[in-house]
C-alpha cells in the first residue's frame, strides 16, 4: 500500500479533511478512521432533532455511503488506532497497518463525567455520540423528571426539547448565569427568561452531592445544601476534555488541553497534524491558544489543513461562528466573547429578533444573533475585515449591519 | 402507501441525478443521501450556512412552499446569484407532490 493520509476521526473534523484532500486534488490513499459503527454524521441534532425522534439516523449523515466510495476514502467504521510507529510512519488498528505521509489527528473530545457517587447509575447520561444519543433518546421517552447537571448549550438544548416532549425539567448551574463561558450576561438572562417561560425549572449556584438511587437505577438527585430532587433521567452536560491519548503517546505537545497546532494544523512532530474538537490553535482574534469545539473550527481546520497538504493557496482565517437551537430560538454567534466591550442591542428582545453586538472602540468584535441570520452573516465578514461600525446605524435594525461599516482594515 | 417519491437534481454542468427520496425527510437529505454534487450542506439542515442553495424554476410554489423569513436572509448571502427560485434544499420538505420535481443546483455554495 502507497503511504497515504490517514485520519483518525471521522467526524465533521475527519470527514471533511478527507473530502477536502479530494476536492484539492490529493492523489494518494485517504484512509478515514472511526472508533464509531455509524457513517459520519452531524452532531448537532443529537440533542434536538435527533432527540426529538424529528430526525432519523440516515437523516443525519455528514455523506452517503457512496461518497466514501466513488472519492476512494477507505472508510473503517468501529477501528482504532492502536500503535503509531513515528519513524517507519506506519499507523496500525488491530487488523491493518496503515503507512502513512500524512498522519491526520482528528481524535475529537469526550464529554467530561462526575465522580460523584451515584454517578454510574443507570439513568445518568452523558451526551457525545450517537450511541449516547440513542440510549438517551430511548430514555428519555419514558421520563418523567429530567435534571440536567450544566446550564451550556448540550445541557439547554436537552432542556429545551425534554421540556417540549412534555417533561419536567430542572436544570443545575454551578455559577450564576447560563453558559457563562460564551456568551454575554445579558444573553445569559435572555435565554433563563426562555427556559423559565417554557416551564423549565432553573437552579442556580448549586453543586452536586451525589446521585442516588434504588436496585441500581437513578431516583434522586442530592444537592450539597441538602436539598433532593426526584429524578428519573439525569444529564450530565458539564464541558469536555480534547482525546489526546495518541498524541501523548507520539510525545506532542500539548497545550490549552489540546494538541498544539500552528496556523496549518501541524504538531510539534513533522508528518502529524492535528485538527478539531481536539486541536489547539493560537487564535488570531484572541492571540490566545484556544481548543474550539465547533463545526465551523472543525470544518474550517479541515480545509485549511487539506491546502496545506496540496499546496494549495491556504484560505483565508474566518470568523468563529456558532448556532444553537432552543425552542423558537435561533441563536448565532460569530467572534469570540470579550470582556469590556461596548455592548450594543439592536432590535427589540422582547420580539425574539434581535442582535446584540459588542464593540471594542468602534471595531466589532462579536455578534450574537436571536432569529436574524442576516445580521449573524454580515457580522462574520465584518468581524473578519476588522470593520469599525456607526454605533447609531449598527443599533437601527432596520439598516443593513453592512450599511454601518465606516472603515474595514481588510476586505 | 407511497413512501418514495424521485426528484432529480441538475448540476450547472448539465448533469442530471434522479434520486428516491422518502416522504418526509428533506430535499437536501435525498441529495447528500446519493452524493449529488454541489450540495455541500454543512450545517447539516438547520438553516445556518446557505450551502445547500437550489433553483426551482418549473417547480410550482404550491407544491415546495414559499421560503421562511431566516431562509430569506440566508439566501441573501448565498455564494450564487440569487433568484427569484432560489430556495435552500434542506427547508424544502419532501411530500407525495414533489414527484417529477427538477432542481437547478448553481456553480458555486462557497
Amino acid at each position: 500500500m502507497k503511504p497515504g493520509a490517514v485520519i483518525v476521526g471521522a467526524s465533521h473534523a475527519g470527514a471533511q479533511a478527507a473530502a477536502s484532500l479530494r476536492q484539492s486534488g490529493w492523489q494518494e490513499p485517504i484512509t478515514l478512521i472511526s472508533s464509531e459503527n455509524f457513517l459520519p454524521y452531524h452532531r448537532p441534532p443529537l440533542s434536538k432533532g435527533f432527540l426529538a425522534g424529528d430526525q432519523a439516523e440516515d437523516q443525519i449523515l455528514l455523506r452517503g455511503e457512496a461518497f466514501y466510495r466513488d472519492q476512494e476514502i477507505e472508510l473503517h467504521l468501529g477501528r482504532v488506532v492502536t500503535e503509531v510507529l513515528p519513524d517507519q510512519r506506519v499507523a496500525r488498528t488491530d487488523s491493518v497497518a496503515m503507512p502513512y505521509s500524512a498522519l491526520i489527528l482528528a481524535t475529537g473530545a469526550s464529554a467530561r463525567r462526575l465522580s460523584v457517587p451515584g454517578s454510574a447509575l443507570e439513568g445518568v447520561h452523558v451526551l457525545r455520540d450517537m450511541a449516547d444519543a440513542k440510549i438517551l433518546k430511548e430514555q428519555l421517552a419514558g421520563a418523567e423528571n429530567v435534571v440536567i447537571v450544566g446550564g451550556g448549550f448540550i445541557g439547554l438544548e436537552v432542556a429545551a426539547t425534554a421540556a417540549k416532549a412534555g417533561k419536567s425539567v430542572t436544570v443545575l448551574e454551578a455559577q450564576d448565569r447560563l453558559i457563562a463561558r460564551a456568551l454575554p450576561s445579558f444573553l445569559s438572562a435572555y435565554l433563563k427568561d426562555l427556559h423559565l417561560h417554557h416551564g423549565v425549572d432553573i437552579r442556580f449556584g448549586v453543586s452536586l452531592a451525589s446521585f442516588e438511587g434504588d436496585g441500581g437505577r437513578l431516583k434522586h438527585v442530592l444537592l450539597s445544601d441538602g436539598r433532593k430532587l426526584s429524578a428519573d433521567l439525569v444529564l450530565v452536560g458539564v464541558g469536555s476534555t480534547a482525546n489526546c491519548e495518541l498524541a501523548r503517546r507520539l510525545g506532542l505537545k500539548l497545550e490549552a488541553g489540546g494538541v498544539l497546532v500552528d496556523q496549518r494544523c501541524e504538531t510539534s512532530a513533522p508528518g502529524v497534524f492535528a485538527i478539531g474538537d481536539c486541536a489547539a490553535q493560537p487564535n488570531l482574534h484572541t492571540g490566545t491558544i484556544l481548543r474550539v469545539e465547533s463545526v465551523q473550527n472543525a470544518t474550517d481546520q479541515a480545509k485549511m489543513l487539506a491546502a496545506h497538504l496540496t499546496g494549495r493557496s491556504l484560505p483565508p482565517y474566518g470568523t468563529n461562528w456558532f448556532w444553537t437551537d432552543q425552542y423558537s430560538v435561533k441563536l448565532q454567534m460569530a467572534g469570540i466573547v470579550k470582556d469590556g466591550c461596548e455592548v450594543l442591542v439592536r432590535g427589540d428582545p422582547a420580539s425574539q429578533n434581535f442582535s446584540l453586538l459588542q464593540l471594542l472602540g468602534d471595531r466589532l468584535v462579536s455578534a450574537f444573533s436571536v432569529n436574524r441570520a442576516a445580521d449573524h452573516m454580515a457580522a462574520r465578514k465584518l468581524i473578519s475585515s476588522k470593520a469599525r461600525l456607526d454605533r447609531n446605524l449598527a443599533a437601527d435594525p432596520s439598516t443593513p449591519l453592512t450599511g454601518a461599516v465606516l472603515e474595514r482594515e481588510y476586505q | 402507501m407511497n413512501s418514495t417519491v424521485s426528484v432529480t437534481f441538475e448540476t450547472a454542468q448539465g448533469e442530471k441525478f434522479a434520486v428516491e427520496a422518502p416522504v418526509g425527510t428533506t430535499l437536501m437529505q435525498a441529495a447528500i443521501k446519493n452524493n449529488v454534487p454541489g450540495i455541500e450542506a454543512e450545517c447539516g439542515g438547520s438553516c445556518v450556512c446557505a450551502t445547500c442553495h437550489v433553483y426551482c424554476d418549473g417547480v410550482d410554489r404550491s407544491i415546495i412552499g414559499e421560503a421562511g423569513e431566516q431562509e430569506c436572509e440566508l439566501l441573501e448571502t448565498a455564494a450564487a446569484e440569487r433568484r427569484e427560485t432560489s430556495r435552500l434544499s434542506c427547508q424544502i420538505k419532501i411530500t407525495p407532490a414533489i414527484e417529477g420535481s427538477v432542481f437547478s443546483i448553481p456553480e458555486a455554495q462557497y
